[in-house]
């Protein structure tokens, strides 16, 4: 197993954080193991930049060459010494007033290829940093913001291309993902996620959404990249878009060099409670039934965990790892089987998961040290309202309403992927809010609502330590090292913090 | 242009107080739709409050105009959780929010509340005890929520739903907390701070506690409330119909 992260981060140290998912596998696992569960419990803040800009700070930072590279709200970005957390540069683009977003003016991080940083700005551009200095290499639009395009995730770096998703699913566009040459900024390909097929009538698939918000995953062996997709278009009247709505709430392998989909499977058919399957497709192999398949793991927002055959997306295993009342199951062929009586309503019908689903959109982490998939997950159900509403271009198009948000406790589950049976879960008292880091030192990091950062231990989901930060931590912590020391590091509230051992 | 539309109307029509802007066929029931996503989560889905006022009263806290209504929705109400819908909403929408909420005007029994508000007063202090846990002004406890603006902030089919069933509907951030300590003494109390490791929280007779989880046999949250559910005994209709007058008329300013 070690050998095989050796072999899928050719280009990655242990000690860095290059890429979204640390390797491209998105295991978010880190090697490092001087932070462990013996040592945790001395583990201390060693520096902290209060980036003075209020918003949603959901950003990986990516750290190599000493430095470490943050994203913010409202398209800033920073470039911090990693040791001392003193600014080196700063990046700062204004967002057009026209920009419309659904859930804030968030951005999840840099991608890198050499010396060169990409980003998405709100107003959907892709713009290329020249790492040491912070100058703009060059920027392309992805597509035109005021027809409600924009972008908010961290890219994924290929070989020589740049694999940006977009938002923008409530605002009636039609979702994608695209390549980009690193050196010079022009669109290889482009995959469009709403295909223009009878999954959908009429016209509908021209405003079906399909966004594509967080990072995918890549697999070099097969040379497939692995791309989740959100929700169809508007989102809770069904009536305007009947039909399966191909490629909504599905996850995409897409050929790196062509863009040609090699396989789809879509979750959730014909979605109406916003159940957009776009959380991070893990690539892991499995042992199952004697036999090693290489596998792409995900906990769907529909309440389901999915193992699939990566090679070919088929279903290899699927389990309710919450309450759901929507499905009695999935049948062999991966579809659900959908309870009757489940869809919105005008006066309202109660579904379990809610919106936010089982588990969202938050990284999650699975160590090759314990064999566990780590994520957070709610257990919650909602009101969900049918309304109508006219299309009009660049404008929120949900046709929806939902109740009002129920009392709810969340989790931090571990899963077995070979089996979906949970190994353990720690309980929090609200929905999670942060994303989720594994490491070699037998630990799983993830921040809470209420500002704690928490380690936890892999094996147990014991609280082994935790420190108030003073900020609602959404983003993902990781962890690097520099010096001989290791580090976490966690954007919680407008400031970016690490924390260490103490120094001998 | 969002301006030029609030400033024309304003300078066109100085005396149009309340009468509704003219109903294009068709607005209010478009304005419905737009309602239901953007408002409903507070106001209710018939408009007739919830978390937020009551809008079927026919009168509102910011103004009656229908400018004051375009002003409001356009750039919400600072210090409350009205938040500001320019951008999201484009002001064609709002003009037929308007005509909406002027069309369920008046169309609630919520008006129909028959009480003496002086007498309501007298048993909130006194027959009801809401004194020992609520605040109006600078006068009562700060146990419970402030009432301090109640009658702006909720419905009366709200507040008679709070008095009569005090679980229906807890305030965010009163929920409440219960504590056994390592001496297996019960605590509880209304919530101040409750997370994952801690708990913060005042009693009934006012008294301030806090616990970190490792330090107690357990604690826990509830979604329910401390208030007594026995008001609907205690209480005669007319008592009842006179504290919901009371508390209807607490609007600031006191």
């Amino acid at each position: 197993m070690k050998l095989l992260v050796v072999l899928t981060c050719t280009v990655a140290l242990a000690q860095d954080w290059t890429s979204y998912g640390k390797n491209t596998f998105g295991w978010r696992y880190s090697e490092l193991d001087q932070i462990n569960t013996k040592t945790v419990m001395r583990l201390t803040p060693q520096w902290m930049y209060q980036t003075n800009v209020p918003g949603k700070n959901e950003t990986t930072p990516l750290v190599f060459g000493g430095m470490m590279y943050i994203t913010g709200p409202s398209n800033n970005a920073w470039a911090l010494d990693a040791v001392t957390g003193r600014p080196i540069w700063s990046y700062k683009k204004a967002a057009p007033a026209g920009v419309n977003l659904c859930c804030g003016q968030v951005n999840r991080g840099f991608a890198v290829h050499g010396n060169t940083l990409f980003k998405v700005d709100l107003q959907g551009t892709l713009v290329a940093l020249d790492a040491k200095s912070g100058t703009v290499l060059w920027e392309s639009t992805l597509e035109d913001y005021k027809k409600g395009y924009s972008a908010t995730s961290a890219p994924l770096v290929v070989k020589n291309l740049v694999i940006t998703g977009m938002a923008g699913a409530e605002f009636g566009t039609r979702g994608f993902i695209d390549a980009y040459d690193a050196e010079t900024g022009k669109r290889v390909w482009r995959v469009n996620t709403v295909a223009a097929d009878a999954s959908w009538s009429g016209d509908s698939w021209k405003r079906g959404g399909g966004s594509t918000w967080i990072t995918g995953t890549y697999d070099p062996s097969l040379n497939l990249i692995y791309w989740g997709t959100g929700n169809p278009g508007p989102d809770m009247d069904g009536e305007q878009r009947r039909g399966d709505n191909l490629y909504t709430c599905s996850l995409l392998a897409i050929d790196a060099d062509t863009g040609k989909i090699k396989w789809y499977f879509q979750f959730t058919p014909h979605d109406l409670h916003d159940w957009d399957a776009v959380g991070d497709p893990v690539l892991t192999d499995l042992v199952m039934n004697g036999r090693t398949v290489k596998a792409v793991i995900q906990a769907n927002r529909n309440g389901f965990f999915y193992a699939l055959d990566r090679t070919n997306g088929k279903v290899l295993l699927s389990k309710a790892y919450t309450r759901i009342t929507w499905a009695d199951g999935i049948d062999s062929d991966g579809r659900p089987v959908p309870i009757a009586g489940q869809e919105p309503t005008e006066e309202g019908k109660r579904t379990c998961p809610g919106m936010g689903g089982g588990h969202n959109w938050q990284a999650t982490a699975y160590s090759p040290l314990t064999g566990l998939y780590y994520f957070t997950s709610a257990e919650k159900c909602m009101l969900f309202y049918r309304t109508k509403q006219a299309f009009v271009e660049g404008q929120w198009y949900q046709a929806s309403t939902i109740g009002r948000d129920e009392p709810g406790n969340g989790r931090i589950d571990a899963i077995d992927p070979k089996t979906g049976k949970l190994a353990w879960y720690f309980e929090t008292v609200s929905s999670p809010a942060g994303g989720v880091l594994a490491t070699a030192g037998g630990l799983v990091f993830v921040g809470d609502a209420e500002g704690y950062l928490i380690a936890l231990d892999a094996r147990t989901g014991k609280a082994l330590w935790r420190f108030q930060t003073g900020g609602t931590i959404i983003a993902p912590p990781i962890s690097y090292a520099l010096n001989g020391r290791q580090y976490i590091a966690v954007a919680a509230g407008q400031t970016m913090m690490t924390f260490s051992l103490p120094k001998l | 242009m969002r301006l030029a539309y609030i400033l024309c109307i304003a300078a066109l029509c100085p005396a149009q107080d309340v009468t509704p802007v003219a109903d294009h066929s068709g607005d209010a029931e478009t304005g419905r739709w737009t309602f239901r996503i953007f408002c409903a989560p507070c106001h209710g889905i018939r408009a007739d409050g919830g978390r937020g006022p009551d809008l079927t009263l026919g009168t509102y806290s910011a103004g009656d105009r229908d400018e004051d209504l375009a002003r409001v929705i356009s750039r919400g109400v600072p210090g409350t959780e009205m938040a500001a819908y320019a951008g999201r909403v484009s002001d064609e929408e709002i003009r037929r929010l308007v005509a909406y909420i002027r069309s369920v005007a008046h169309t609630s029994d919520n008006t129909s509340i028959r009480g003496d508000i002086a007498a309501g007063e007298t048993i909130f202090w006194n027959k009801g005890g809401c004194g020992q846990c609520h605040r109006t002004g600078t006068k009562g406890s700060s146990i419970g929520p402030d009432l301090t603006r109640v009658g702006r902030q909720r419905s009366l089919a709200y507040l008679r739903a709070s008095l009569l069933q005090p679980d229906a509907d807890v305030t965010p951030g009163y929920a409440t907390v219960t504590v056994v300590t390592r001496d297996g003494k019960k605590i509880v109390g209304v919530e101040r701070n409750f997370d994952n490791f801690s708990a913060q929280f005042v009693d009934l007779s006012g008294k301030y506690y806090s616990f970190e989880r490792e330090d107690v046999i357990s604690m826990k949250r509830e979604p329910r409330s401390l208030m007594p559910s026995t008001y609907g005994q205690v209480l005669n209709e007319t008592e009842v119909n006179d504290l919901l007058a009371f508390l209807s008329s607490l609007r600031g300013g006191r």
